[in-house]
């Protein structure tokens, strides 16, 4: 049964509650009724790529919903609004939603249809699109298109619940929305926080009796630093999932002192090939197993393959090398074996820098720092960090009349405005010179 | 390096990034300032990079280097991050660790 018939059977019950209120089921169908009648009022010849501008809410929800029920594209963007410019170039969005909690707004982008074949592909399968961003390379971020009708369909199966979940993984990140569509399709509440902050999100756990907490090991860290965990009653907490980045054993263990009364389940999941359902051998084990029929996996020179019926068909703007012919995806997590058919994430193969389960390339940040004046030449790198996992370290070769304090403030301030939080970097070192070639500052 | 003088530097690295990010309550700010959970001053990145900020003062004025945010710190019953003079404490116990 598909998830917005399901709804009838919900109606009275809290589907997304946040500061709206509490939005029903019912009002929810009634919400993706109404996008529906706006697209269409368009009177659209064909599929249009259209981008849904804002974050977990019932207006969002319902037009994600509405999009694939009418066999668009939809395209979720949240974030730093200095980042979507770019991307609805990319994918050619003919109109943007904005959505904000029960109201939004629709307004024209562009007149052209998205001719792109991945595009074509699924609207001759007569099925709709989801595209969402990963980080590339070159710096640019990479369009990633799926078969929007497959990933719903794979929630139909889920069993029905009422128990409280907690949306903290993003409405344009794989993980956020496999936490919407898994509670949609269960009739569970989902509970939007007013922001990310741990303090936030403690009290609406506190508050609405939150039982599941899908987080990543960065979040739950910094749960604890904060103190909101003995401060406030969070009690409620029976399932708490982690994934995004690697969760360090000293970490699991002392969330384990902190909440003992929760499960700890390990999710893993990538943007290409979707979230997959895992097991851990224990409860105190960072290893995981995994338990899905519809995923393949193994381990070519320490780099975890996947092959699932979820994966994405393929980016739309950049080679899908790491796709290989007969459809594996080479995730680029480093992983070793442990026993009886388990594995364990060590890290990444390549650049990638993943900041609290948040990844970015290099490139990304060193093409926004090369533009600062006063700055030579730049290279930007990971480095670990015990409160987020990992952080963005730059090094910069300055100007040499450049006063290092300031430049040190207008670097990271540059980022801020144009790139995501995670992005911007929080050391900025200063050195006679960077190895290697990457971008080269056109002066 | 005293308690003080950690208080001097933490509150002088709060006050300069609070410019840099146009906070100007971030530049008035004392010993019992909150800085990370409930009404603080500062995200997880901002957090991250006034701990960056110090341990590069640090570094400059004592030559000496010292890692704010290592794992005990994380597992403190009361964590150092919380106000600006647990995080003074905090760095002035570490610096002097790290001088002979």
């Amino acid at each position: 049964m598909s998830i917005l018939s399901r709804f009838a059977a919900y109606s009275d019950k809290p589907a997304l509650i946040g500061v709206w209120g509490a939005c029903t089921y019912g009002r929810l169908a009634g919400l993706v009724e109404e996008a529906g009648r706006a697209l269409a009022d368009l009177r659209l010849p064909g599929p249009a790529a259209v981008a849904v501008v804002g974050g977990h809410g019932p207006a969002a929800a319902a037009w994600l919903l509405a999009l694939e029920a009418t066999g668009h594209f939809a395209v979720p963007l949240s974030g730093n609004p200095a980042e979507h410019p770019a991307r609805l170039a990319q994918v050619n969005a003919q109109w943007v939603v904005t959505a904000d909690g029960l109201s939004w707004s629709l307004l024209p982008r562009i007149d052209e249809a998205s001719a792109h074949p991945l595009f074509l592909r699924l609207k001759e399968r007569g099925s709709a699109g989801l595209v969402l961003f990963t980080s590339g390379t070159s710096g640019r971020p990479k369009a990633m298109v799926q078969d929007f009708r497959r990933l719903l369909a794979s929630y139909e199966g889920r069993h029905a619940s009422r128990l409280p979940v907690l949306a903290l993984l993003g409405f344009d990140h794989i993980g956020g929305l496999n936490t919407l569509f898994g509670c949609l399709a269960s009739g569970s509440p989902l509970v939007v926080s007013a922001s990310l902050t741990p303090s936030d999100v403690a009290a609406a756990i506190a508050l609405h009796r939150v039982a599941v907490l899908p987080a990543s090991p960065t979040f739950l860290n910094l749960l604890l630093v904060s103190g909101e965990a003995e401060t406030r009653d969070l009690s409620s907490l029976r399932v708490i999932t982690y994934g995004t980045e690697p969760m360090p054993e000293s970490l699991l263990a002392r969330l384990r002192a902190a909440f003992p009364r929760a499960r700890f389940i390990q999710t893993f999941g990538t943007s290409e090939t979707g979230i997959t359902r895992a097991e851990s051998p224990s409860q105190d084990s960072t290893f995981i197993r995994f338990d899905d029929p519809a995923l393949e996996w193994k381990v070519v020179d320490d780099e975890l393959w996947l092959r699932s019926r979820t994966q994405i068909d393929g980016y739309l703007d950049a080679d899908n090398s790491r796709f290989t012919p007969d459809g594996w995806f080479r995730t680029g997590d480093r992983v070793e074996l442990g026993p009886e058919g388990t594995l364990r994430v060590l890290g990444r193969m390549g650049e990638l820098i993943n900041v609290g389960g948040e990844k970015l390339m290099p490139a990304e940040v060193e093409s926004v720092v090369l533009a600062v004046k006063g700055v030579r030449d730049c290279r930007v790198r990971g480095e670990p960090h015990a409160l987020t996992g990992q952080t963005v370290v730059a090094d910069v070769v300055a100007a040499s009349s450049a006063d290092q304090e300031a430049l040190r403030a207008a670097v990271r301030n540059a980022c801020r405005a144009r790139l995501a939080r995670h992005k911007v970097p929080t050391r900025v070192t200063f050195v006679p010179a960077v190895s290697g070639e990457r971008l080269k500052k056109v002066r | 390096m005293t308690q003080e003088e950690a208080l001097r530097l933490v509150l002088r690295r709060l006050a300069a990034l609070g410019r840099e990010l146009g906070r100007p309550e971030l530049e008035t700010a004392d010993a019992t300032t909150r800085l990370f959970g409930e009404n603080a001053s500062l995200d997880s990145i901002g957090l991250v990079t006034l701990i960056a900020d110090l341990e590069e003062d640090v570094r400059v004025a004592v030559g000496v280097t010292v890692n704010l945010a290592d794992e005990k710190a994380m597992s403190r019953l009361t964590s150092p991050f919380r106000r600006a003079d647990l995080l003074a404490a905090h760095l002035a116990e570490l610096v002097r660790a790290a001088r002979p």
